[in-house]
């Protein structure tokens, strides 16, 4: 018995040895903080803060530690940044961008043309993984070889010399300087950022292998594991001087923890939280923001059964109160009811011609369908229903199939490969969003209808119309300031509505997703914080709003 | 006892390799590699460019074909190279490395709170046969039994952080001994306590009828020191055989709980990397996972026989 009792306690001490390996390596994460603080969270950790993604998450907080080349300010007015000055040729294909003199990264060096060069080209690069790198640099000379990785560098790019870069493009770009303001595509010390192969070095922005910023934070520590990311000022900000002391970015995924987390004044902000009680948890100034050119539709396949028949799209339509679907999927806003595919840019149709709700004609639409009948056509199936106001809105759509066209077989899912088999390549109708970065009609169609648009490729299972390309193509040769610009690009839109591609669903309003006490919060159609130095926190409303919870 | 142990070893060998081998062939042949996925969910704007895509994937080596790209993995695997991430391109290792402990503290924590309390409120049961205080006991166990962690995370956080307004919102990892451990711990305990509280309430019940317990009584010995002399030793020894099950019911409960309290731990990796299809995480997890396993059996089978030294001479006739 003895034997076993000091077998028994070897074992115990054992564990208690292995359960204490990881309290030193983990840490305690807790620590009382001084100063101006302001606590994010994050609901995902990617284990990816590098600044080229280019879609996630984490580039929404770019602007924090990255000066991008210019950005739009509240009023959707470009302003200078890393590059003070600009200007294109006559026919726009030439830009040339000059670098402010006090650009300096974190480390007090100069921010170079070459920096801005190899980052661009780097962005460029497959292995880089840059999903949005396109909208900004697709128009420069070189930009397909470097994309396909056969080079490293765009040719389109030559440096001037230390402070001046000049831009090739294709084709004439009137807007190129406004896609270029973006924190997407920010100057990098590129000696950090980049191998011998001309691929990224990895992790190289991190503190621990010494990443030096340009932005007003810099990081102090970044846990990849625990996803807790820890700013601090940037000392050579060459800024105005940052409010803020600090900016910690904590990763809850659960959305009632991070609501709770808010209520108490655990926390300050979020990166994006949607719940159905988000108003009624948080308070509107919440969820309040700006107007967002980015409006969120059902996209019909133009190529799958039933919807690649132009009468089953319309009888789809017009069996739908589209009002009524929007204020059931948002009673309490903050987004408004969409119409036409632009909002928020110059041009908006003021003529646009609605779609109507008629279920008259909606039946005699399907009637003369190849169909002819609800009970001819297959299963009618939805992605992208992956929030409960998405799920209301496609419910609310199926169901007035059903009372008004009989249509049964319907089926919704949060994403394409949520379906298996041979349905995943099936799906009639997607739920998606198209809008810009920048305050274009023309960008904003390129990117939603026009045929090479990932919208038309993907959402609408490859829709082309050749009238379409073309006025597209033609209007966005014109100057910002010719008024053929909008005209074509209006035309487009209308020759669009006719061929009942989509459910018009919301414009949405970017919520700062900050409690009241944080001020300065504004956010613009680049999905950042505009003006990252002016943020602070209100401590006195603060201890008054949390009071007692 | 060794040549058990060497068994148990080479025959865990082909069985991890037979499921390194399925769950390489669910992910690549079923959600596909993390780039088609990230263009499949991509929103609007962002251009679906096949040439493109192809390049990412071949710049990240997932062009080659799927016996390839295992037999690499196989190779890497076998000089203790989990590869990197296909999605951070951070180092797999050290990412478990630094998850894994975490997941450890918090299933160790939780197997002693609800071994010891288990045992207990077993016990406790069973020297109460068939009074209220059994039946509130067993009632209870199977409450628990039946409640999903996903149910009773949240529910308990309202409870105690909300309604009760007694602690903190427990939130991420802040070392073992912090107040945020409490009722992520409890949660992870509190589903296998029901399956100790059985074991040990049915093993007494079985010991109270023996003839030494009786004799033992007999001689006025306290009933406190029968308890803890003459009965727990049988009791433990079923209590133990099912470490091996609760261990996996842990494992499998910390996808779930590290989702909802945001611990960092295996559990929360597993999540985002089957999110995201990125398979040498997803591999490198199944194969510590089936370790963990495995280990907690053998561990339960050395055990066992100090508790019972009758098991051993039944494997041994076996």
């Amino acid at each position: 018995m003895k034997k076993h009792l000091i077998m028994l306690t070897i074992l115990l001490c054992l564990a208690l040895m292995l359960s204490s390996i990881g309290i030193f390596a983990a840490g305690s994460q807790e620590e009382a903080e001084g100063g101006q603080v302001l606590r994010i969270i994050h609901p995902r950790n990617s284990g990816n803060w590098s600044p080229f993604i280019g879609a996630g998450h984490e580039i929404r907080w770019n602007s924090l530690q990255w000066a991008s080349p210019m950005y739009f300010d509240k009023n959707g007015k470009i302003q200078p940044y890393v590059f003070s000055e600009w200007s294109g040729n006559a026919d726009n294909t030439v830009w040339t961008f000059t670098i402010a003199e006090n650009a300096v990264f974190s480390d007090g060096s100069p921010i170079t043309a070459e920096d801005v060069k190899g980052s661009w080209d780097l962005c460029v690069r497959p292995s880089t993984q840059h999903l949005r790198v396109d909208l900004s640099l697709s128009g420069v000379v070189g930009y397909d070889k470097v994309s396909l990785g056969e080079t490293i560098e765009m040719s389109g790019l030559v440096i001037k010399d230390s402070r001046t870069i000049e831009v090739t493009l294709s084709k004439p770009d009137p807007i190129f300087y406004q896609k270029i303001a973006t924190a997407l595509i920010p100057p990098v010390k590129i000696s950090q950022a980049r191998d011998s192969n001309g691929d990224q070095i990895t992790e190289w922005w991190t503190p621990k292998n010494g990443v030096v910023v340009s932005g007003p934070f810099m990081p102090q520590d970044m846990d990849l594991d625990s996803g807790i990311i820890t700013l601090v000022k940037n000392p050579n900000f060459f800024g105005p001087e940052p409010k803020l002391d600090k900016i910690i970015i904590t990763t809850v995924k659960d959305e009632q923890t991070a609501t709770l987390l808010l209520q108490r004044g655990e926390m300050d902000a979020h990166t994006e939280l949607m719940t159905t009680t988000m108003i009624q948890d948080l308070g509107k100034e919440f969820v309040d923001g700006a107007m967002l050119a980015k409006g969120h539709h059902f996209w019909f396949s133009s190529n799958k059964p039933p919807t690649d028949d132009i009468n089953v799209r319309k009888a789809l339509i017009m069996a739908v109160d589209i009002k009524k679907m929007f204020e059931i999927a948002f009673p309490n806003g903050p987004h408004q009811p969409a119409t036409q595919i632009v909002n928020k840019v110059k041009g908006v149709d003021p003529d646009y011609k609605e779609y109507p709700y008629d279920p008259e004609a909606a039946r005699a639409a399907l009637a003369a369908s190849s169909y002819g009948n609800a009970a001819n056509l297959p299963k009618l199936m939805f992605v992208g229903i992956s929030t409960p106001s998405h799920e209301l809105a496609a419910q609310y759509i199926a169901e007035q199939w059903r009372q008004v066209l009989g249509i049964e077989g319907t089926e919704m899912k949060p994403q394409q490969d949520s379906y298996q088999g041979p349905d995943q390549m099936q799906i009639q109708i997607f739920r998606d969003d198209v809008g810009t970065r920048v305050p274009d009609m023309v960008s904003y169609l390129m990117g939603a209808i026009h045929s090479s648009s990932g919208n038309a490729q993907g959402k609408m299972g490859g829709y082309h119309n050749a009238k379409i390309d073309a006025l597209l193509e033609e209007a966005s040769a014109k100057s910002v300031d010719d008024p053929a610009r909008i005209a074509l690009a209006q035309k487009a839109q209308r020759i669009f509505r006719d061929d009942w591609q989509y459910i018009p669903y919301y414009y949405e309003t970017m919520s700062k997703w900050a409690m009241p006490w944080v001020l300065n919060f504004d956010k613009n159609d680049d999905w950042q914080v505009i003006e990252p130095w002016a943020v602070s926190i209100d401590e006195e409303l603060k201890a008054k709003m949390t009071n007692g919870k | 006892m060794w040549k058990y142990i060497g068994d148990r070893l080479l025959r865990w060998i082909p069985t991890v390799l037979v499921v390194l081998f399925v769950v390489y062939a669910l992910v690549f042949f079923g959600a596909g590699d993390p780039i088609k996925l990230i263009f499949l969910r991509a929103p609007g704007d962002i251009a679906y460019n096949a040439e493109r895509i192809e390049a990412m994937r071949e710049a990240a080596g997932l062009n080659r074909s799927f016996l390839v790209q295992f037999w690499n993995y196989l190779l890497h695997l076998g000089q203790g190279d989990f590869g990197n991430s296909l999605v951070s391109g951070r180092s797999v290792g050290s990412m478990i490395a630094k998850a894994f402990p975490i997941t450890l503290q918090m299933g160790l924590a939780a197997g002693a709170f609800l071994t010891i309390f288990g045992t207990a409120l077993g016990v406790i049961a069973a020297l109460n046969h068939n009074r209220w205080l059994d039946n509130v006991i067993s009632g209870f166990a199977m409450g628990i039994w039946g409640v999903p962690v996903f149910v009773s995370g949240p529910l308990l956080m309202i409870f105690f952080v909300k309604v009760l307004g007694i602690m903190a919102v427990p939130y991420g990892w802040h070392g073992l001994f912090n107040s945020r451990v409490i009722l992520p711990m409890l949660v992870l305990a509190i589903t296998p306590m029901a399956l100790i509280i059985r074991q040990a309430r049915s093993a007494l019940l079985q010991v109270l009828s023996e003839d030494y317990i009786r004799t033992a009584r007999s001689k006025g010995i306290p009933n406190i020191q029968i308890v803890v002399r003459h009965m727990m030793r049988p009791v433990l020894s079923p209590v133990v055989s099912q470490l091996g099950i609760i261990m996996i019911n842990m494992l499998n409960n910390a996808v779930l709980l590290e989702t909802v309290f945001g611990i960092p731990g295996v559990g929360n990796l597993a999540v985002e990397s089957i999110t995201s299809s990125d398979y040498p995480v997803i591999l490198a997890l199944v194969f510590i996972g089936s370790t963990v396993v495995l280990m907690v059996n053998l561990l339960v089978d050395i055990v066992l026989p100090f508790l019972d030294p009758r098991s051993l001479s039944k494997k041994e006739t076996v």
